[in-house]
This record gives C-alpha cells, structure tokens and sequence, in this order.
C-alpha cells in the first residue's frame, strides 16, 4: 500500500521533544527566539521554521489540581486540503501519493489564502521572503522509502508510521485498549488525515485541536459555488448580448438628427 | 479635440470625464486579467507575461486596484451628483426597461444619465467599496483565518456581478448603441443621439441650464 499514515498515540508521548529537534534538524530549519510564558510551551506557536512542536495544556481540576496534557501539533495532511483548494497558483501546493500535502515554496506568492483556508491553521508565512511553510510529511524521505525524522526519533514510539489501513486499525485497537475518554481523531475528517491521533482525553481538553475539523463553508461557497456561477454569469452576459443584438438590434438614432 | 465645424454635433462629455473614464476602463480591465490568472488555474498562462510570473502578477494586481479604487473617487466627483439619485421619470424608465428588451411607444425622457446607467454607477459604487475593502485586507490580512475567508468570499462574489456587468457595459457603450463610443472617445456625439439618448439633458444644455 503506497498510502501512508503517521499514528501519534499521545499516550505515549514523554512531552521530551526529540520530534521537535529531529524535525529541525532533517529540514535545516533555523532556531527561533522564543518567550518564556510560564509554561513548558517552547516555542510558543507553530512558525515558518518550526513545523512541529510539542503543544502543552495545563486543564485545572475541580480538587484543585491540574492535569498536564501534551501533544504533536503540526499538519495532518488532509485527504481533501483546505490550503491546496485555496492556493491560486498551479504546482505550488501539490498531494503526493503517500498522501504527503507539499507546499513547494519556491512557487509561493504570499497570498496567504492557504494559511486562511487550512482547517487546523498550520501554514505559516516567513515575513523575510513571504512564503509559506509548512510540515511535508517528510515526502523527501517517504518516497525513498524512509520513515520520517519525528517517527524515526522518537524514544516511546509514540509517533508510528506504515501503510494507512494498518495504522488505522492499530489507532482503534489503542483507543479500546485505553478506554475511557480515549478517541482516534483524523480519520473521519476532510476525507481522512494522514496524521491520525489517539487521543487520552476528550478532543477539547487539547489546546488548538480542532472539534469536528471540515472545510470551511466559506473555502466551498468561494471556490466551488461563487466562481463556477461567475463564470456561467459572464458567460451568460456575453451570449445575451449578442443575441440581443441580432433579435432586437441595436438603438440608432434618427439619420441626419436635427 | 477641437470644437468640430458641424453643427450638428455637441460636446457629451468633459476631457475630466473621458480621462476619469479611461484610466478606470483600463485599470478594471487589467485588474480582471491578473485576477483571472489567479482565480483560474487554466489561466494561469497569462502569468507567463510578466517577469517573476505570478507573484509580479499579484502585485501588479494589488497596486492597480489601488489605481483603481482611487480612480472611482474621481468618478464620484464626475458623475456622482447626476446618477445617486432617482426621479419619476426613472421609474417609468425601469417599467419598460428603457425600451431595450421589447417594444416600447415612448421610452420615458432621461438626463444626462437613464435609470439603467444611474443603477450600473450605483451597483459599481457598492461594489468599488466591497472590492476595495475586501481586497485590501486580502492583500494585508490583519483579520483572524475565520474572518478572512470570508473576504475571499465577498471578492469572488464582485467578480460575479462586475463581470457580468462589465459585459453589459460595454455592449452597450458599443454596438449596442452606434454613436455611443464617442462619449469615452473624443466626446462630441450627433444632436440625433443626444435627442435620443440625453433628451432633456440636450434642452438644458441648448436652452443654458447646464454647461455639460
């Protein structure tokens, strides 16, 4: 099977970040400045430079303790892309058979229509040469045949990664396993994820994990609605007018006037 | 172009409004080239003419709708004050359509500007605002994802009607109604088109009323 899955069970994650490191490491991404917010969360968002972090969420409890949930964040490679929907320019955002979504940004303008049109808002623009970035699946490794850098490196095996019918039932028999709250989140969203999660906790306990993801109403009224029914409405412009002129002809004055 | 020896012709429109005319017609037409080859990947081609292909193709866009968007301010000025408003005549103008899509006895006299030409400038004033507007933070997204989808959304839709509308226009600024080029061109027109076009416009200006 040449599609793939990347499984994260958050189970098993030692918040320890190695994935965050390999990540940089593989895809020669630069260090960032970061802030200290009083939290583990380090760097505090995702950036062009930094495709994958580990995202943590301090959810108090009623007795008055806390509960410290930590989790992969990047792309999940959609089935059906927001981003690649909305981008304008042809090649730039392209779907590889392992289901990797690629920003080529080489080709990228800035436009921005990608990082407003992602469901899970994961593209981000380097504001240096305004382009966007992305995680890529490692599809520079996958299609050699190599697993990529985050799955490679990390220590608990909380990211797996293989053939995506075997990872999805390896998803569902985790979720049983651990009972409870625990869900498979991915699988049944824009036509299925390629980064698929077991998730310990209720979807909403994560911090900027998406309940329910789909695409965006306004992604679907612009490109699939409003611009077919532009290009029917001119079109209907140009022949009305032409049969208007053989039917009813055009308007001329009285020869000669006053 | 100076004053024709014929009497039989009449100045239409000022050097103001030809020009206003023209760097609107231009800048929308160019606006609605590079706006294609985004908007359509099978017209992606048209980026090819410009070097740095689509990001030059971007930008050019961005910058002529600042073109255009200041060039609408000077349209106000021009015809503003003859087409933001409706009289009785309008009406009995719209009730027939302006004799354009079936036969009519009496097409109801207009000014300057009929009730389908103060609709068009009206319909274009609405939609210079949610152009220039939604294209604005387009270019400059300083609203959350959630808020500037929805921009697209609003840009797409004015791309609908001003198409649509640019269409119509042009047809009948052209074969539609012979003598009317004019207007936009060297600005004289023939009494006979005026009479026919502009009636009571032509009263004013012959009896003084008005200077254009």
């Amino acid at each position: 099977m040449i599609e793939k899955v990347m499984l994260v069970d958050v189970s098993k994650c030692t918040a320890c970040r190695a994935c965050q490191v390999a990540c940089k490491q593989w895809n020669k991404l630069p260090a960032e400045k970061t802030q200290q917010h009083g939290t583990h969360q380090n760097p505090p968002d995702l950036s062009w430079a930094t495709w994958n972090l580990i995202r943590f969420t301090e959810v108090p409890l009623k007795d008055g303790g806390v509960k410290w949930l930590f989790r992969r964040e990047a792309c999940l490679h959609c089935t059906d892309p927001g981003c690649q929907r909305a981008c304008p320019v042809p090649g730039c955002i392209v779907k590889t058979p392992e289901g990797a979504v690629v920003i080529n940004s080489e080709l990228c303008i800035g436009c921005k229509m990608c990082v407003n049109s992602c469901p899970f808002e994961i593209p981000r623009i380097n504001p240096e040469n305004n382009k966007a970035y992305k995680c890529t699946f490692c599809w520079d490794r996958i299609s050699h045949g190599l697993i990529p850098a985050c799955a490679k490196v990390c220590g608990p095996g909380a990211i797996t990664f293989g053939d995506k019918d075997v990872m999805i039932a390896r998803a569902y028999a985790r979720a049983k396993a651990l009972g409870g709250d625990a869900t498979v989140y991915g699988d049944k969203y824009v036509q299925g994820t390629h980064v698929i999660y077991v998730l310990p906790e209720k979807v909403r306990m994560y911090e900027r994990m998406v309940v329910n993801p789909s695409i965006p109403i306004s992604l679907i009224l612009w490109k699939d609605i409003l611009k077919p029914l532009s290009v029917l409405a001119i079109g209907a412009a140009l022949v009305g007018t032409f049969f208007h002129y053989v039917i009813k002809g055009p308007k001329r004055p009285e020869e000669g006037g006053e | 172009m100076a004053k024709p020896k014929s009497k039989n012709l009449i100045l239409a429109s000022t050097t103001y409004e030809r020009v206003v005319h023209w760097v609107l017609a231009l800048s929308c037409l160019f606006l609605f080239l590079t706006g294609f080859g985004l908007m359509f990947h099978s017209l992606s081609f048209v980026a090819r003419f410009f070097p740095g292909g689509h990001a030059t193709m971007k930008l050019l866009h961005n910058i002529d709708g600042i073109i255009f968007g200041i060039a609408f301010l000077f349209a106000l000025i021009a015809w503003g004050k003859d087409t933001l408003y409706f009289d009785e005549d309008d009406k009995k103008w719209f009730r027939v359509l302006g004799g354009y899509l079936w036969e009519v006895e009496k097409v109801p006299e207009c000014g300057k500007f009929n009730a389908g030409q103060k609709t068009f400038f009206i319909v274009l004033f609405i939609f210079w605002f949610i152009m220039v507007g939604t294209g604005i933070f387009m270019w400059f997204p300083i609203f959350p994802p959630a808020l500037t989808r929805w921009l697209y959304v609003g840009h797409v839709f004015g791309v609908l009607v001003l198409g649509t509308f640019l269409v119509i226009h042009f047809y009948l600024g052209t074969y539609g109604n012979p003598g009317t080029f004019q207007v936009m061109g060297h600005g004289y027109v023939t009494k006979a088109w005026a009479k026919l076009h502009r009636p009571k416009w032509l009263r004013d200006v012959e009896a003084g009323r008005r200077s254009i």
